[in-house]
């Protein structure tokens, strides 16, 4: 993978919440003003806790959508209890937060077109690639499940979007049904790119499809994984994906810690199979 | 931080345990804080590093071939804590000594290693070799021998459950480590503490570590099945503090041996429990994974 040459450094903050509202029927938009200056690479994430009672023995990974200054944004899905309690918190609601954490997606490599690929809550790593990096080359492809589910203000104009079902949409965006790696082969098929590399963020099926979209093709790709975590910053073994070792046979991987080697992957690496 | 009257020692201060001198008092429990090679680089506001004022780290286990682990997921929250089966995994006893130890010296990182074996006389062989490689290093301390891990040998049930074998495997090690700090780390899960520590000191442990995790399990009720596919895990976390307290005030009460307090600390109140009790140091697990600085800010806190 071609490494940034510096991480920026990983921070302890306290923090506390700015804004924390929905951008879509299953979107909320989360920004935390922290204690100091910050800076990330996208694919990175970081680890949230409330403060106070309502404190988990845990952190939650998020990933990174944008970061200024003192601000770090998040895109979030209400899943379970902490999520939950998060939905329902007003702005000035104290937060900490460990971050940013992991490995990023690639730099751009001049001459080598990149093809985005998002599903549901997979957009922000995506989506903070795209800002900080996309050429006029570059495409990028988001499915959600149905139009209420996009996030339309966030999304460039130029992003093809993809529903599981069709409804409503905003005037003048358009939404195509089916999966997103179908609607990025319908669109890229035939068109005569140079090797282009491909970053995806989305469920397991995705990710998959994903990989097998760019293998097709010779091309590379990048998935940025999910796994259960404790600490996130490669303390404890608690989120291991089973990766393949280098030149070994597959059914003798290794173990490597979503949140220090990855989250970010290169697909070939991954043993699928042995995904839960 | 308001500090009880009784308080009146500095746990940053260097004290003696055992033939050698640790930097401090609060350290971080085996299995939370990797090795002691991870987090150098993190920040927080009044920190340079999580290692600040740290008096030890005591290394993952270490086991004598490496381990791959169990199968995720590995981790259970609780409301009070949390389930782990990670399984011991680790990078194996030859390659800690060829690449971790090292660079854990180098970067001077006050290390404790933890230690297990499939049989007591492999305590004996693994630090013997400790030993040979390390016999030159500041700032490795001492090994904590976990004796909460399955005797081959004996049918597969902890080594830590019999006083006998506590005995013979403390003997193991004590005869190969002359001048450092060796501590046996005790599980919960056994009637009378007591008489472990009591082997253990007798055999030449300078320290007991106590506790390790408590066995327990949860349900997903959607599935009705266990949560973790081992079914068990261990329990660590707030709520294991009180019982760690109470098997730490049983060691002390009966059997008189010096204690390394470990288990639910998450502040500098909880330490200060364990330090009530006579521990002589404690040790941080669970709360280090949440927050890098947590034996860190307990350092500074009790430090006045
Ligand atoms: C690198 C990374 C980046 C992520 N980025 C985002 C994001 O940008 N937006 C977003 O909405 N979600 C993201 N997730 C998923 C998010 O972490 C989970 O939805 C969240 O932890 C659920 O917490 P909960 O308390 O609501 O769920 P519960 O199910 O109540 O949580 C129980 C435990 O399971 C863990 N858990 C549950 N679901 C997941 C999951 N899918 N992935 C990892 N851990 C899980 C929790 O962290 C917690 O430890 C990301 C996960 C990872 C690993
Ligand atoms: C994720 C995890 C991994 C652990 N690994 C080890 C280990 O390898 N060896 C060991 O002796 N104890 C291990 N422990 C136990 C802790 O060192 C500690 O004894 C226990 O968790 C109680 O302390 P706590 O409540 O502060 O976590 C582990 C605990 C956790 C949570
Ligand atoms: S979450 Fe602890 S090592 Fe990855």
């Amino acid at each position: 993978m071609n490494r940034f040459e510096t991480i920026p450094k990983t921070r302890r903050c306290q923090a506390f919440i700015t804004i924390n509202e929905p951008v879509s029927s299953g979107l909320i938009r989360l920004e935390i003003e922290v204690d100091q200056e910050m800076d990330f690479l996208p694919g990175q994430f970081a680890m949230l806790n409330l403060m106070g009672p309502r404190k988990r023995t845990f952190g939650r990974p998020f990933s990174i959508l944008a970061c200024s200054g003192n601000r770090v944004e998040f895109l979030y899905r209400v899943v379970g209890g902490g999520t939950g309690d998060l939905a329902g918190l007003k702005p000035g609601h104290p937060l900490t937060m460990l971050g940013p954490l992991g490995t990023p997606f690639p730099a751009p490599v001049p001459g080598q077109p990149a093809v985005l690929l998002a599903g549901g809550v997979g957009l922000p790593p995506v989506l903070a690639w795209w800002h900080r990096f996309s050429r006029t080359d570059d495409r990028a492809f988001f499915g959600a499940r149905d139009p209420g589910d996009l996030p339309w203000d966030l999304l460039p104009v130029s992003w093809d979007a993809s529903v599981d079902a069709q409804g409503e949409t905003p005037v003048g965006r358009v939404a195509w049904q089916g999966l997103v790696t179908e609607l990025a082969e319908r669109e890229l098929t035939g068109m005569d790119l140079p090797p282009s590399m491909v970053l995806a963020c989305g469920p397991i099926p995705l990710l998959e499809a994903a990989g097998r979209f760019a293998e097709g093709r010779g091309w590379d790709c990048f998935v940025s994984m999910e796994e259960h975590m404790g600490c996130g910053y490669g303390a404890c073994k608690g989120c291991v994906i089973p990766i393949r070792s280098d030149g070994q046979p597959e059914a003798e991987g290794r173990n490597a810690t979503c949140c220090q080697e990855g989250p970010i992957f290169r697909a070939e690496e991954i043993l699928w199979k042995q995904i839960r | 931080m308001n500090l009880p009257d009784w308080w009146k020692i500095d746990p940053c201060e260097p004290f003696v345990l055992g033939p050698r001198e640790f930097p401090g008092r609060i350290w971080t429990a085996s299995g939370c804080f990797a090795y002691g090679l991870t987090g150098h680089e993190i920040s927080s506001r009044g920190f340079t590093s999580p290692y600040e004022g740290l008096g030890a780290v005591v290394s993952k286990t270490v086991t004598p071939m490496a381990r791959t682990g169990n199968p995720m997921p590995r981790l259970c929250e609780l409301p009070t804590g949390a389930l782990n089966s990670i399984g011991l995994e680790n990078v194996g006893f030859d390659e800690f000594l060829a690449s971790v130890l090292p660079e854990l010296e180098r970067r001077g990182v006050p290390t404790v290693v933890s230690l297990a074996a499939t049989r007591p006389d492999e305590f004996g062989v693994m630090v013997a070799a400790l030993q040979m490689a390390g016999a030159d290093y500041e700032h490795w301390h001492g090994v904590e021998i976990n004796l909460s891990c399955p005797n081959v040998a004996e049918g597969g049930h902890d080594f830590g459950r019999d006083p006998e074998t506590v005995a013979r495997c403390v003997a193991a090690a004590r005869k190969a480590l002359p001048d450092r700090a060796l501590l046996a780390k005790l599980t919960p899960n056994v009637a009378d503490i007591a008489s472990l520590a009591k082997a253990a000191a007798e055999s030449g442990a300078d320290a007991v570590s106590v506790i390790n995790t408590v066995v327990g399990l949860e349900v997903d009720l959607t599935s009705g099945r266990p949560v973790l596919p081992r079914r068990y895990g261990g329990y660590s976390g707030p709520g294991v503090l009180p019982i760690a307290l109470a098997k730490v005030d049983e060691i002390v009460q009966k059997a008189g041996v010096p204690v390394v307090g470990v288990g639910g600390i998450g502040g500098a109140q909880d330490a200060l429990k364990f330090f009530a009790l006579g521990a002589e140091a404690v040790q941080v697990g669970t709360a280090q994974m949440e927050d890098p600085f947590a034996a860190a800010r307990i350092a500074a806190d009790l430090s006045g």
